[in-house]
């Protein structure tokens, strides 16, 4: 439809004022990472003038960013001091999407391209994994993990994370086969190559920004997952989405400190995602909407 | 290529699809079926403290989640949650895409700047919104109570309101979902029909009702199942942000289910709970998909 110049102009702000308001709770949290207490608490709520302060983000990493002068900090200790949380989240979700795609990687291109008896149903049998309630599987697992001593490990983690994007990989990987012709196949298997040797010489090639794609959206999901890694570990490891909210104690909730964690989980994802916005359409949808 | 041997063995040039879904198979299986399975098995037990162990009940946990009214209530709050959240992110979401609709400078901008809410970890949402809703220092209290929208009290303390403070944390961080899929349905529409339509002189409403919303049925369909499956699973938000109170006012049937089996250490039946919304959800996801005709 041909706007106005007015009407156009009135449409940027329209636009503007409304990604403004989704943008607000990012910028709000972030600001509440720099304050000082006294500023969280004060009223009326201060949005755009305080004094910035990296106390939350020194107590958070355990490191003096030397930017003030008289602030102790206790090195590798102190209640909110949350590296190793982080590191723990960084390892799951690295471990994970390399699980997940591997083995997706696989069932996907021979989802795409041979002829499977009931495929129908085998791609919906993984499509209701997705539909499944993490809490209908995190209470079984709870107990089997218990039996086979993988509760509170990493491997644990690692191995439900990469359960969870299962759906999501084969899927979404399918649909990055599914873009790249057969003709190149059948021409290469006339030729004599086998099927494992156009998968690694010629599909995977070709579907390497796909595959990307998919694992950086893996690498999301298993981030910022949160049921699972409640149920399924108890000291020996939590990711920054569940450590989170041990933030709130009985005699208050240190917000600056929990702000300035869930600033610095926030960040890489904001980079991840913004990666990968040519397929994000398509991954969240599983595949089936192409942008 | 034509320099490979034609008699490689069999296996390598068949076009058997086995060892490639194997390692798939083998994960589904261990991971999603047998806890399934060990799940039913649970929800036929339940556990005895006095005797440290798990006794074999029948079916009297299914007896009573019937008869249950907390279930039921935690039933109803969940199909509210997702009922309404659902309405409106999806209107929500389909105005802000047909404004942002535009090729106009700064608007990609603005599409990247909307998917940001959709990578931030739903328990931190939480925790933002817990902040943001807080009674007394709280950026979202402060504007309600100066609109004269809230007159005192908080939003989560109250019955009646909890649940929609909790609510605002969902659309907030998933009405951008349902604007990206939509931009992307309404960028693939072809312009032809369109072009016509004005030229015929068709308002902007009736295009709007006429063309669009019926070709963008398939992507509509698919934004309502993925988002209406998540909604209903709905866990982190609650946990974090109210822990089901107060009262029972905000209980999804995930939050209640997980703390009938670790707070209240009613394994078996807590298990019950959990495989009755896997049933409820699966059977309401096939129904909408067969309805829908969505095809992966």
């Amino acid at each position: 439809m041909l706007l106005s110049p007015t009407q156009r102009l009135l449409r940027a702000f329209a636009a503007w004022a409304v990604v403004a308001l989704f943008v607000f709770p990012i910028y709000y949290w972030i600001t509440v990472a720099f304050k000082v207490e006294r500023e969280i608490f004060s009223l009326p709520p201060k949005v755009f003038q305080f004094t910035p302060s990296w106390k939350s983000f020194e107590e958070v990493f355990g490191v003096s960013l030397g930017f003030e002068n008289g602030l102790e900090v206790i090195p590798g200790g102190g209640n909110f001091y949350m590296t190793p949380r982080l590191v723990d989240s960084i390892v799951v979700a690295f471990f994970s999407t390399i699980l997940a795609v591997a083995i997706a990687v696989l069932a996907a291109y021979a989802l795409s391209r041979m002829r499977i008896k009931g495929q129908h149903h085998f791609v919906f049998w993984i499509l209701s994994t997705r539909m499944m309630p993490p809490v209908a599987v995190a209470i079984p697992m709870f107990f089997i993990y218990k039996n086979f001593g993988l509760l509170d490990t990493h491997i644990g983690i690692i191995l439900i994370h990469a359960l969870m994007n299962m759906p999501l990989a084969v899927l979404l990987l399918k649909s990055f086969f599914d873009d790249i012709p057969t003709e190149i196949d059948e021409a290469a298997l006339i030729d004599g190559a086998s099927r494992f040797l156009i998968f690694r010489k010629i599909v995977l090639p070709m579907a390497m920004g796909g595959i990307a794609a998919t694992a950086v959206l893996c690498f999301i999901f298993s981030w910022t997952e949160f049921l699972f890694v409640l149920t399924l570990t108890q000291t020996s490891l939590k990711t920054v989405p569940v450590v989170s909210s041990t933030f709130v104690t009985s005699t208050g909730t240190a917000w600056g400190n929990m702000a300035a964690l869930g600033t610095a989980a926030m960040l890489p994802a904001f980079i991840f995602v913004l990666l990968v916005q040519k397929n994000l359409v398509r991954g969240l949808t599983l595949g089936s909407l192409k942008q | 290529m034509t320099s490979l041997p034609l008699r490689a063995p069999r296996i390598f040039i068949s076009d058997r699809p086995l060892p490639w879904l194997i390692p798939l198979i083998a994960i589904l299986v261990v991971f999603a079926l047998y806890p399934f399975f060990y799940n039913i098995y649970l929800s036929l037990h339940e556990f005895v403290p006095r005797k440290r162990e798990l006794i074999f009940v029948g079916i009297e946990n299914w007896e009573r989640l019937f008869e249950d009214s907390r279930m039921w209530g935690a039933l109803w709050i969940t199909l509210l949650y997702t009922g309404i959240c659902l309405a409106i992110q999806l209107v929500l979401g389909m105005v802000i895409a047909l404004l942002i609709d535009s090729d106009d400078p700064g608007f990609g901008i603005l599409r990247g700047l909307l998917t940001l809410t959709l990578v931030i970890p739903p328990a931190i949402t939480g925790m933002m919104f817990l902040l943001m809703e807080d009674a007394q220092f709280g950026v979202i209290t402060y504007f309600l109570q100066s609109m004269g929208f809230l007159t005192g009290g908080s939003i989560l303390a109250n019955n009646t309101s909890a649940l929609v403070g909790v609510m605002l944390a969902d659309i907030w961080q998933w009405t951008p979902f349902m604007v990206l899929i939509f931009v992307a349905g309404l960028r693939a529409l072809p312009t032809d029909p369109f072009e016509s339509a004005m030229i015929d002189g068709a308002s902007s409403w009736q295009i709007f009702r006429r063309l669009t919303l019926p070709m963008m049925s398939k992507v509509i369909a698919i934004a309502v199942l993925i988002r209406g499956i998540d909604l209903f699973r709905t866990f982190d938000y609650v946990y974090v942000m109210t822990s089901g109170g107060p009262g029972t006012s905000t209980y999804t049937l995930s939050l209640y289910a997980w703390q009938q089996t670790f707070s209240f250490i009613k394994w078996g039946y807590g298990a019950t709970i959990s495989l009755f919304a896997l049933f409820v959800i699966l059977i309401a996801a096939n129904i909408f998909v067969s309805l829908t005709k969505t095809r992966w």
